[in-house]
């Protein structure tokens, strides 16, 4: 029987109040529950990534002809660094994905910062977002109508006098470069787009106000304080859309396969290449894993420099 | 440097009404304090000077111009924000420095001006900090000092002391109202703190619910409240309203009875201060309730009736609760309102 007195409350009337029992867990239980939960996760990584990345680094070792595997050592790496379509592949990807992640976080912050105090802005948020939803494929595919087989574009842009009969788009490197470049940002610009503006929406007010009263034009506010004050968001983004340039193969794919002589060629579509036209299986996997350390190098001081000196 | 008219302002969100047909004339180099409780429309009345925020109705006229439209940047004004909404990717000497950027003062004054401001603010030491490594008082200060560094048309504060400790407080105000006085710039205040209001301000304002209650010098404000809110909300602890009925030049309530003047009669309120309460006589029979020694007065709370009246007793007045006690009121300092909690005042 419980003793304890119902306690007694101002007014002079007596209140139980009701105590619940404290729950307990097995102490086996107990000490097993952080396990259980990382459980999922690290499961997923050990399959989806760290299974084929152990793989890929086996058989870069090896010179691959289907079943009959010849150890190489690092011999597929040193051909690898003399071989100037490799060389070729690294350039076209860091032009192009330079030039194209350039334009779309350029467009995306200037769309963003003139958008966000829009009170619509959640309707055009689901508009803006509709290119990010389409299948990458069929995103190229469309691109590849509207440049090359649909002649679209063509067929526009002469509607508007501004070039006669149709471009050959793949005829030049530079138009070639173009169409991946515009593809991408189409398809990306959105999601910087959305980015931006939650970081926008998310600064403080009165800082802005304070800005005006002490006199900031906007160009010099967004200058002064909402970029500086979006650096992180900025720099995570980028950080983002640049490993996925990196990776570029879709569109290469779908829409070029590399040419003209191979000015579209970036490393994934080397890599493919290598593999699964010409089966150097080993030699594929010594570029994939160049490849990842490399992104993995860059990703690594972007972030620490911009991280860095944002906090001091 | 410049005077301030509002003309009937008024602000609406939606249908409600933050601040309504607001009438105000500050003058020139003018020290205005705007008091009330916390929602009743001093940030909403600010921002609108500023030209923050757009008024629904009425006009803004400042050093004779109209400035109802004028954007907050063409304003010459200089606020105090309540969040401090310092900048916080600069260090609190940038902080400080950006309004004479943009204004263009030429940078060879920048650095002195910086430090003085700095100076004046107890700040000298944090200035190569980031907004961020100070403390919510340090950030404050910063907030005034970029505010101060520069000598605008008008001063807006915000309750720009309102996180520091007392004796810091006390030396921030002296040091606010000596550079009001020297740079004569027309300061509009804001503070919750009455010991803030009574001494800063040239003048009042008390507001309640977007409304002006009464404008006047501390003194009138003090001694003369128009009203039972300015009677309740100004002095601590404030005022005692008790509420009764007068006929014949008699007061009574339960438990009280006080001389009125004779063209007070029906249900009246009457208004005492603790400090016009005299333990002795014959005003109040009542029953004590509570004694608070609090050093250099003793307050002592009656009951009378069922309502509670506070008395500043003597310094070392102490007494047991639930004893009989009896209350003088000083003649002299009777205030009374009429049911609708305006003054009653003579015919004269
Ligand atoms: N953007 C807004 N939308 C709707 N109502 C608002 C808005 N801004 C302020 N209000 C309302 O207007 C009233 C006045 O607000 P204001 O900020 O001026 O109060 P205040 O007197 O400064 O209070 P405090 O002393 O707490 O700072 C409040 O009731 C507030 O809820
Ligand atoms: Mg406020």
């Amino acid at each position: 029987m419980r003793t304890d007195a119902p306690s007694v409350s101002a007014n002079g009337v007596a209140t139980a109040t009701p105590k619940p029992a404290p729950r307990r867990r097995s102490p086996a239980l107990r000490k097993a529950f952080p396990y259980l939960l990382l459980a999922p996760a690290l499961v997923y990584l050990l399959v989806i990534t760290l299974y084929p990345g152990i793989f890929a680094i086996y058989q870069s070792l090896f010179v691959v002809k289907f079943l009959n595997w010849e150890w190489a050592g690092l011999g597929n790496y040193s051909s690898i660094l003399q071989d100037r379509e490799f060389w070729a592949a690294l350039g076209n990807t860091a032009l192009i994905g330079a030039i194209s992640l350039s334009l779309q976080t350029g467009i995306a912050l200037a769309i963003a910062y003139f958008a966000y105090r829009d009170p619509f802005i959640r309707g055009w948020r689901i508009v803006y977002l509709m290119p990010m939803l389409f299948m990458p494929s069929a995103v190229a595919f469309i691109w590849k109508l509207a440049f090359n087989d649909g002649r679209v574009i063509s067929d526009l842009l002469g509607r508007l006098g501004l070039i006669e009969g149709n471009m050959d788009w793949l005829g030049s490197i530079p138009l070639a470069r173009m169409t991946l470049i515009v593809a991408d940002v189409w398809q990306w610009t959105p999601f910087l787009f959305i980015i931006f503006v939650a970081a926008l929406q998310g600064q403080d007010q009165e800082i802005e106000e304070a800005a005006r009263l002490d006199g900031a034009s906007w160009p010099s506010i967004f200058w002064n304080i909402s970029l500086p004050m979006m650096r992180p968001v900025i720099v995570v983004a980028i950080t983002l859309r640049g490993i996925d340039i990196t990776t570029m193969f879709t569109n290469v794919f779908v829409m070029t396969q590399g040419t003209p002589g191979g000015a579209t060629e970036t490393m994934s579509y080397f890599i493919y290449r290598q593999g699964f036209r010409m089966f150097n299986f080993g030699y594929a996997s010594a570029a994939s894993v160049l490849m990842l350390v490399l992104t993995v190098i860059i990703a690594q001081t972007v972030v620490k420099r911009a991280f860095h000196s944002g906090k001091k | 440097m410049a005077s301030i008219h509002l003309q009937n302002i008024e602000k609406r969100y939606g249908g409600f009404v933050g601040v309504q047909n607001m009438s105000l004339e500050i003058a020139d180099e003018e020290f205005l304090v705007l008091l009330g409780p916390s929602g009743c429309g001093k940030t909403t009345t600010m921002r609108m000077i500023a030209g923050l925020e757009l008024p629904t109705g009425g006009k803004i006229v400042i050093g004779g111009e109209e400035m109802t439209e004028i954007d907050a940047r063409d304003r010459d004004v200089a606020m105090v924000f309540q969040g401090y909404a310092l900048y916080p990717n600069m260090s609190i000497y940038e902080n400080i420095r950006f309004p004479l950027r943009m204004r263009g003062v030429p940078a060879s004054e920048h650095d002195a001006r910086i430090r003085q401001a700095a100076d004046m603010v107890e700040l000298g030491g944090f200035l190569d900090r980031k907004p961020g490594a100070l403390s919510g008082g340090q950030r404050q200060r910063a907030a005034l000092a970029r505010a101060v560094v520069r000598q605008p048309q008008v001063f807006l504060m915000d309750e720009p002391l309102s996180n520091l400790d007392a004796k810091l407080r006390q030396s921030m105000r002296v040091q606010i109202k000596h550079m009001q006085r020297q740079l004569k710039v027309t300061t509009v205040y804001v503070t919750h703190d009455q010991i803030e209001a009574m001494t800063l301000a040239d003048r009042i304002v008390i507001m309640n619910k977007g409304a002006i209650q009464q404008v006047g010098t501390p003194d009138q404000i003090y001694s003369d409240p128009a009203n039972t809110f300015v009677a309740g909300f100004i002095g601590s602890p404030p005022m005692n309203l008790i509420e009764g009925t007068a006929q014949n030049g008699t007061f009574v309530a339960p438990g009280v009875t006080a001389p009125c003047p004779e063209y007070v009669r029906g249900k009246v309120t009457l208004g005492v201060r603790p400090e016009d309460c005299h333990v002795g006589g014959d005003n109040v029979q009542g029953m004590v309730y509570g004694v608070e020694p609090t050093g250099d007065t003793t307050y002592l709370t009656v009951l009378a009736g069922t309502k509670k009246i506070e008395v500043k007793a003597a310094r070392e007045y102490r007494s047991d609760i639930d004893v009989p006690v009896a209350i003088h009121f000083d003649p002299a300092h009777l205030y009374f309102f009429g049911e609708d909690g305006q003054r009653i005042r003579g015919a004269a």
